[in-house]
């Protein structure tokens, strides 16, 4: 059968597990899609606006806000000091081994612009480069959700992310952690953690390291068990996702970013502007399952009227940086056909 | 319990990728098998509640109560009672 393309979003029917209803010409998720309604968003904007003011000042700082250094991130932090001035937030850059000296640079410059702590969480580049290449070796191991979502390396990254963020909202009493993700990358803007939950995920991505063949003793990517154990259980962190409720055009966010002094970076890779990891993860997720790891988050914003179909599908089709991919795959002394 | 059940299976194979092909039993975990993990249960808890109208309580957001088909059509009924 030939292929088939969601007439709203750009996910076809070669890609597998995706089904295009040949009467409607939709795919399985646009056909199910709610749109989260303005008004919704204004009303989500509220509640969240009162939970900040609420608990401002109850921690050594109210926002655990993770910044790569990248432009949706660093707009992000921009965005949240201009609406909720009152915010004292510790900004963590986590240092994969392979974030960009831009980004570094762009990341430290935007904490001064809008007055906020920064802190870069840093790890053994040799562990952290095991595990990569464990990632990409891998198969399998993470659910097949999280295959459309991100690449096995990213998926792995912000797990690790996620961990240690989590640990240091809790460390410093944070009752709230920001994430700079889009509409296509998480729909739901608060996530009440509970302990319950927080050491049920924790659990989760043990597993999943010890599935692709990380065993993390001294627990360097885990969220270590004794701060869990630590947790005040009346006052776990929140996640917010702000981006999916605000205005998002690629563009404008850049030119905004560039009139505050962001440096744009000089990586030719249209889905990230931090990470040097990120062709050679793509890549080598193209390889495994034939699905780019970047096509569900395109459609996602597609789908919510974030991104034309026109710009997603340019940026879906976009080769990817060759030059990129060698200098990952040697760093990580991987051969990638 | 079979609408649930049928709700729930439906969910999965939509959203979570899985094969229409793929065995699962009802006590199989939804996780070890690599159908879910942590994020697609902040949406599958979500869509649960939305779709129930229920509040999941804290202490009830366990593995046992989430991890399988009949985990969840059990907590489904016990909070819609």
């Amino acid at each position: 059968m030939s292929k088939l393309t969601c007439k709203k979003c750009i996910l076809d029917s070669d890609i597998p597990g995706i089904t295009i209803n040949e009467e409607s010409g939709l795919c399985q998720f646009c056909e199910s899609y709610k749109p989260i309604s303005p008004d919704e968003k204004k009303e989500y904007l509220e509640i969240i606006g009162k939970m900040l003011e609420e608990n401002s000042g109850k921690g050594e700082y109210d926002v655990i806000f993770a910044l790569s250094g990248g432009k949706d991130s660093s707009y992000g932090l921009y965005k949240l000091k201009k609406e909720y001035p009152f915010l004292n937030i510790l900004a963590i850059q986590f240092d994969n081994a392979f974030i960009s000296e831009a980004a570094v640079a762009n990341a430290k410059k935007m904490c001064e612009i809008v007055g906020c702590d920064f802190f870069k969480l840093t790890m053994k580049e040799e562990a952290l480069c095991d595990t990569f290449r464990k990632a990409a070796g891998s198969t399998n191991a993470y659910s097949k959700f999280a295959r459309y979502r991100a690449s096995d390396i990213c998926n792995t990254c912000i797990s690790i992310i996620k961990q240690k963020l989590i640990e240091q909202a809790i460390i410093h009493k944070a009752p709230f952690i920001v994430f700079a993700f889009t509409s296509g990358q998480a729909p739901n803007p608060i996530i009440d953690l509970k302990p319950s939950f927080i050491k049920w995920s924790r659990d989760l991505f043990e597993k999943q390291l010890q599935n692709i063949g990380v065993e993390d003793r001294d627990e360097s990517f885990l969220l270590k068990n004794e701060i869990i154990k630590s947790i005040d259980k009346d006052a776990t962190p929140v996640i917010l996702h702000p981006m999916c409720l605000w205005d998002y055009n690629e563009e404008k966010i850049v030119e905004k970013l560039i009139d505050l002094g962001w440096m744009p970076p000089k990586i030719n890779d249209s889905n990230s502007t931090n990470c040097l990891l990120n062709a050679f993860a793509c890549q080598n997720h193209i390889n495994k399952y034939d699905i780019h790891p970047y096509a569900f988050d395109i459609a996602g914003l597609v789908r919510s009227g974030d991104m034309t179909r026109e710009e997603g599908l340019e940026k879906l089709h976009k080769e990817l940086s060759e030059p990129l991919i060698e200098m990952a795959a040697k760093k990580l002394e991987m051969d990638l056909e | 319990m079979d609408e649930i059940k049928e709700d729930i299976t439906r969910y999965l194979q939509n959203k979570s990728f899985m094969d229409s092909n793929t065995q699962l039993n009802d006590d199989d975990s939804l996780t070890m098998k690599g159908i879910i993990d942590s994020i697609g249960l902040i949406e599958f808890i979500d869509f649960i509640s939305e779709k129930y109208s229920i509040e999941i309580p804290e202490d009830l957001l366990t593995p046992d109560n989430f991890d399988s088909i009949n985990g969840i059509v059990k907590l489904v009924q016990k909070l819609t009672k």
